[in-house]
């Protein structure tokens, strides 16, 4: 799977950053970094509820 | 080339008095007349309205160099007064979320303060009454708001005159701003003699405070600290009428578009009775074991996120949403020329056939897992969509949860006037339920009580 960012729709609330901390985290400034493009397969739940949770729906979940 | 003019403008108002009579239509003329983008007058205000998913996405994903939000709403430079600003900059957003309370981490602690303001209003209806919903809920989410977002000492210092002062300047937004905000007429008047009074009320807040020793111990609150600024020559860095300027701001975004929401949802659960007995059905067996509120509003409750879904998609808050043109906004073959505005309307959006099947129809069943009409960012956009999304969109869904969880298990209500008759007050820019907009309410026998 591979994760996607709509960057024009990300506020930085951090909502993927509690659910999914191993792939997502906020720089100093707040704005959102994606530590692995492609996650393993064992992090599909924790992904999938942080797109789900997303309050701004900036990410996606695409399969390879 | 440029976007052309709707027709029936008068000369100098142009297409005022339509707005401020019929906006959702006159929104409604503009797709059906010019098409996509179409321009209007507001008072030699040029604005230029995009309707449809691709023109509404161009225009979210402008960026705020192109696109100015701050210039695009005169109306409210009186109401919040000089010097405050309408919005901060999508960077100084994300600073406010670092340190501010609509933070994730903080969402519990307001689920807890919302569910017993509920309960504190639950205290004074007794067993079975009549009341308005504009009142009711305007009451709630002004003590809810300056509870979570202010602090607690400073929410126990409002009274009821608060909401009603509030009010009047909600009403203060007639779209008569688009000629002179400051015009000597009587609904500016009232405008501003609420905004007076206002100051003199917070400057009896801090005054109260600041005897009683509040204000400087470790109580102390957000507006006690920005208070205690100083400039270099000892005068205060924050006079109080730029406090309450902020107060207002702070309160405006979150007061009556939540308020509003609260009571469509409401009225709609009424309306549409099978729906509404789902609702219930949901909460009472959710709370079935004793589960506090503060824990269940963060979490999924369906059926009732499903019909204030559709309560916010029917009746958006904001019906029209403008940025000023920083720089020539192109859109396909079209230049908006730098200067003139331009304009989404949410109460178009939300309805548009092509995105909604059957959109008049109240259906919060489009949200449920396979239709998800919700998902689409650039139509469903009750909160708006992009950059300037609504940063209380989390806070606002969790709000109305656990004022719905404490509501719906505690009473059940009843329509008290004709289900036709409720509607909004599309007078002035601020939209707000039209009086009266009253319901029955009775006190439920609960089924374990009762056996």
């Amino acid at each position: 799977m591979r994760i996607r960012v709509d960057k024009d729709l990300c506020q930085g609330h951090g909502a993927c950053v509690e659910e999914a901390p191993a792939v997502f985290a906020l720089d100093s400034e707040k704005r959102l970094v994606v530590l692995n493009e492609h996650p393993d397969e064992s992090l599909r739940a924790a992904v999938r509820a942080a797109v789900k949770y997303c309050p701004t729906r900036a990410l996606r979940l695409e399969e390879d | 080339m440029n976007a052309s003019l709707l027709s029936g403008g008068w000369p100098l108002l142009g297409h005022l008095q339509e707005l401020r009579k019929h906006p959702i239509e006159l929104f409604w003329r503009v797709r059906e007349e010019c098409g996509e983008i179409g321009e209007l007058n507001f008072a030699g205000n040029r604005v230029v309205l995009l309707t449809g998913v691709e023109a509404q996405e161009a225009f979210f994903r402008a960026t705020d160099e192109q696109l100015d939000q701050a210039a695009a709403y005169p109306f409210m430079t009186p109401v919040f007064g000089r010097g405050v600003v309408f919005d901060a900059t999508p960077e100084q957003r994300k600073q406010g979320l670092r340190n501010q309370s609509l933070r994730d981490s903080f969402m519990r602690g307001h689920a807890e303060v919302i569910a017993r303001e509920t309960e504190r209003m639950m205290a004074k209806l007794g067993d079975a009454g009549e009341l308005d919903l504009l009142d009711f809920f305007s009451e709630l989410t002004m003590y809810t708001s300056s509870s979570c977002l202010i602090g607690k000492q400073f929410r126990e210092e409002l009274t009821p005159e608060y909401f009603k002062v509030f009010y009047e300047l909600e009403k203060g937004t007639d779209a008569l701003a688009y000629v002179n905000p400051y015009l000597p007429l009587p609904v500016f008047r009232a405008r501003d003699r609420a905004r007076r009074r206002m100051v003199e009320l917070l400057t009896g807040v801090f005054e109260r405070r600041a005897r009683s020793g509040a204000a400087s111990g470790e109580k102390r609150e957000l507006f006690d600290v920005l208070l205690s600024i100083k400039n270099p020559d000892g005068t205060p860095r924050f006079p109080v009428d730029q406090i309450t300027g902020m107060f207002i701001s702070m309160m405006f975004a979150g007061h009556h578009t939540t308020s509003g929401t609260a009571a469509w949802t409401l009225i709609e659960l009424l309306r549409n009775p099978e729906f509404g007995r789902r609702v219930v059905t949901e909460l009472d067996s959710l709370y079935a074991d004793g589960g506090e509120v503060s824990h269940q509003a963060l979490r999924e409750i369906p059926e009732l996120e499903n019909a204030i879904k559709e309560a916010l998609r029917l009746h958006p808050p904001l019906i029209l949403l403008m940025r000023k043109v920083v720089y020539d906004f192109e859109y396909k073959d079209w230049v908006v020329p730098a200067g003139k505005l331009v304009g989404v309307s949410p109460a178009v959006s939300n309805r548009m056939p092509e995105c909604f099947p059957d959109p008049d129809r109240y259906d919060p069943d489009r949200y449920r897992e396979g239709r998800e009409e919700d998902a689409q960012l650039f139509a469903w956009i009750p909160f708006g969509a992009g950059r300037h999304r609504c940063v209380g969109a989390a806070f606002a869904m969790m709000q109305l949860k656990a004022i719905f969880s404490t509501l719906l298990r505690e009473y059940s209500f009843e329509l008290a006037q004709p289900a036709e008759s409720y509607r909004n007050d599309h007078s002035k820019m601020v939209v707000q339920l039209a009086k009266p907009c009253r319901v029955r309410y009775r006190r439920r026998v609960r089924a374990a009580e009762s056996t």
